[in-house]
């Protein structure tokens, strides 16, 4: 049998040296907007894109229909102090009010910067510029709909015309801080193994939240609701060197026809579908005075807990909906997801005939089930780290609000990263033998003999974070997944790669599984239920203001995770309710 | 197969699917060779190959683990939640 070593490239290949102001870690909304706000600035930028061309990359590669802002139309709920004054309540107390209050100014003019790009905010329905409804429970109708098919193709394009290097396919599973500032990132092409040293003065990570963390219905673990390509890449090295994370301890879960992780089927519910049990009762309204246009974590609580009180399968029913609604749905099912309308032909579920039934998917670590809150890297307002010279944007940040968060503050990266590059001394060379150390660890599982896969390695995580971190949680389970994914850690040297596609994703399993652990470490220090189901305790059921206004933070001290806590300076009255919830509008997208 | 590709139909020296399957998952390298569905196990099921294909040639075939799936929730939930009260 041919060696693994065999197939690669001669050892010779050179190592790529790349110097570069900014650095932008991932191609998807931030990482082009971070590219954007860089060059304009005036740094030289490079950008790296583990997937495809940067006009289609990311998560909303393949389109996106709606856009959240504030306009400042007049409406008394359409200025940035309006709704800052509501985030309090839609994060449970738990947001960091200084970068919320970056975001939200940050809008209006990004509307405008989009529009600029070609970006045309006019819904295909009705014809209209902005026109707007309500959804995520948000106190005013933000989202504006649009036909955003080409959004990421404007986008990618704009950044590409910076002028900036772009490597596409090419994956950074390291970067260097030396004396606690960054110096630079260590990269590979995913299908020809070129490697890149890239010496940089700053560092924007803008790679996405977490996904294939924990087990789902189909077994198949790139069957995720959310891009599976995405694993908290950037979290995780950030964390190797000095970064801080927080909010780690939610998690995201969704609702979705039973046997497919998708986006996508809030749209049913939140059209007129209603969500029943086994006898036909429509059960929501036991678990929230909302019924089916409760939040999304709602539904799924709801669902679990019909099923595992015996009155399940759940079925999602439409079929008492008009016939233009019926066909309203079926249009629009491949919004989300292409491939959706194929998984209902094939499975033979016409949603107008019959109940179709549904189930909830496997966990990320993403937004903690609203805007505003997100599980990723601790930034300030500027969208600084703890790490000179590093920023973060978009959902691997702890400010994350879907496209709209990632374009805002991707922007604000990218400037504040080219203000920092541009003040910084010329970063010194690395020496040769510590590029040849770096590069022979990072393609070291190419050269690993034996059969410990990253199929394997991730299989092990996702079941120790289903059954001992996972959906419903407890300290001794708790306790128990930490010490299971510690020892994991031991075995990450073990993964073998055939080739560089194969190494991308053993880095990918690296990260997911310091992901995981950060989830356990923190979900242990929040002694509550909090967050609209994004951190259930069995052991702590209810929800603690007097413990639990606090960001967890961790960090790496030595090899193990140390978890400290940051209030947010919120109190109980603050978190109250001040308008009427649960408006939904017919138009209930998914993020 | 999550992919199929009908090699009859597809434009020769395209290279669309390739490039826009976000998983790496679809490889065209030669314009004279077919695709090759290369990581079937790392498949999205997105459908974007399917979507862009301009003559229609690329189809998304769910398996039976999707299609017929019996996995009972309870899996999916942590210890504690399974744990006899």
């Amino acid at each position: 049998m041919k060696s693994p070593a065999a197939r690669l490239r001669p050892p010779s290949e050179k190592t790529q040296i790349i110097e570069t102001d900014v650095l932008v870690v991932g191609g998807g909304v931030a990482g082009c907007l971070a590219v954007l706000g860089a060059a304009e600035a005036g740094a030289r930028v490079t950008v790296c894109e583990k997937g495809g061309i940067i006009e289609r990359s990311g998560s909303v590669a393949a389109g996106v229909d709606h856009f959240f802002s504030v306009l400042e139309e007049g409406p008394e709920w359409d200025t940035p102090e309006y709704l800052l004054r509501h985030v309090p309540r839609l994060t449970d107390g738990i947001a960091d009010m200084g970068t919320t209050a970056r975001l939200l100014h940050g809008l209006k003019p990004m509307v405008h910067y989009l529009e600029k790009l070609g970006v045309d905010f006019t819904d295909p329905e009705t014809g209209r510029k902005y026109y707007r409804h309500r959804s995520f429970g948000m106190p005013g109708e933000y989202t504006i709909n649009f036909d955003g098919r080409d959004f990421k193709h404007l986008i990618g394009r704009a950044a590409r015309n910076t002028g900036a290097l772009v490597l596409e396919r090419v994956m950074v599973p390291e970067i260097l801080v030396e004396d606690g500032r960054v110096r630079g990132a260590a990269a590979f092409h995913i299908r020809h193994g070129t490697f890149y040293f890239i010496l940089a003065r700053a560092v924007v990570m803008a790679t996405g939240e977490t996904n294939r963390m924990s087990r789902n219905a189909s077994g198949l673990p790139f069957d995720s609701w959310h891009t599976p390509y995405n694993t908290g890449d950037g979290q995780a090295m950030s964390l190797r060197r000095g970064a801080r994370l927080a909010n780690m301890e939610f998690y995201d879960c969704t609702l979705c026809p039973k046997g497919y992780s998708t986006q996508g089927t809030n749209a049913f519910v939140g059209g007129g579908g209603h969500l029943i049990n086994r006898q036909g009762e429509r059960f929501m309204f036991r678990y929230h005075p909302d019924g089916e246009r409760a939040r999304r974590g709602d539904l799924v609580h709801g669902i679990v807990s019909e099923i595992m009180a015996g009155r399940g399968p759940i079925y999602c029913d439409c079929t008492h909906l008009p016939p233009e609604e019926i066909h309203r749905l079926k249009e629009t099912l491949g919004v989300d997801r292409p491939a959706m309308p194929a998984f209902f032909e094939q499975k033979g579920i016409d949603i107008g005939k019959a109940p179709f039934e549904v189930t909830v998917s496997e966990l990320s670590s993403r937004h903690g089930g609203t805007f505003f809150r997100s599980s990723g890297i601790l930034i300030d307002p500027g969208t600084g780290t703890n790490v000179e010279g590093l920023f973060a944007a978009g959902d691997c940040s702890t400010m994350g609000a879907g496209i709209s968060g990632a374009a805002v503050l991707g922007k604000v990266a990218g400037e504040e990263a080219a203000r920092h590059a541009l003040a910084a001394r010329k970063p010194r060379a690395l020496p040769e033998e510590e590029i040849a150390a770096l590069r022979g660890a990072i393609l070291s599982p190419l050269q690993n003999p034996g059969g410990y896969t990253h199929s394997r390695f991730e299989d092990e995580v996702r079941s120790v974070v289903t059954d001992y971190v996972g959906f419903y949680r407890d300290e001794p389970h708790m306790r128990e997944g930490l010490r299971r994914l510690r020892a994991l850690r031991a075995r990450e040297g073990e993964m073998t790669a055939r080739d560089h596609h194969g190494l991308m994703r053993v880095h990918e399993a690296r990260s997911i599984r310091a992901v995981a652990e950060a989830m356990a470490a923190s979900a242990i220090e929040r002694r509550e239920t909090r967050g609209g189901g994004a951190h259930a305790r069995a052991d702590y059921p209810a929800r603690d203001d007097a413990t639990g206004l606090k960001m967890i933070v961790v960090e790496l001290q030595g090899e193990d995770l140390r978890v400290s806590s940051v209030p947010t300076g919120l109190t109980p009255e603050d978190t109250r309710s001040t308008v009427s919830l649960g408006e939904a509008s017919a138009h209930a997208h998914t993020d | 197969m999550p992919i199929l590709i009908d090699e009859k139909t597809c434009l020769s020296g395209c290279t669309i699917c390739d490039f826009f399957c976000p998983g790496d998952i679809i490889w065209r390298e030669s314009r004279e060779e077919p695709p090759e569905v290369k990581y079937p196990d790392e498949c999205w099921y997105c459908g974007a190959c399917e979507d862009h294909c301009p003559v229609d040639a690329v189809k998304v075939v769910f398996p039976p683990e999707m299609l017929d799936c019996q996995t009972p929730v309870e899996t999916l939930m942590g210890l504690p939640a399974r744990r006899p009260a």
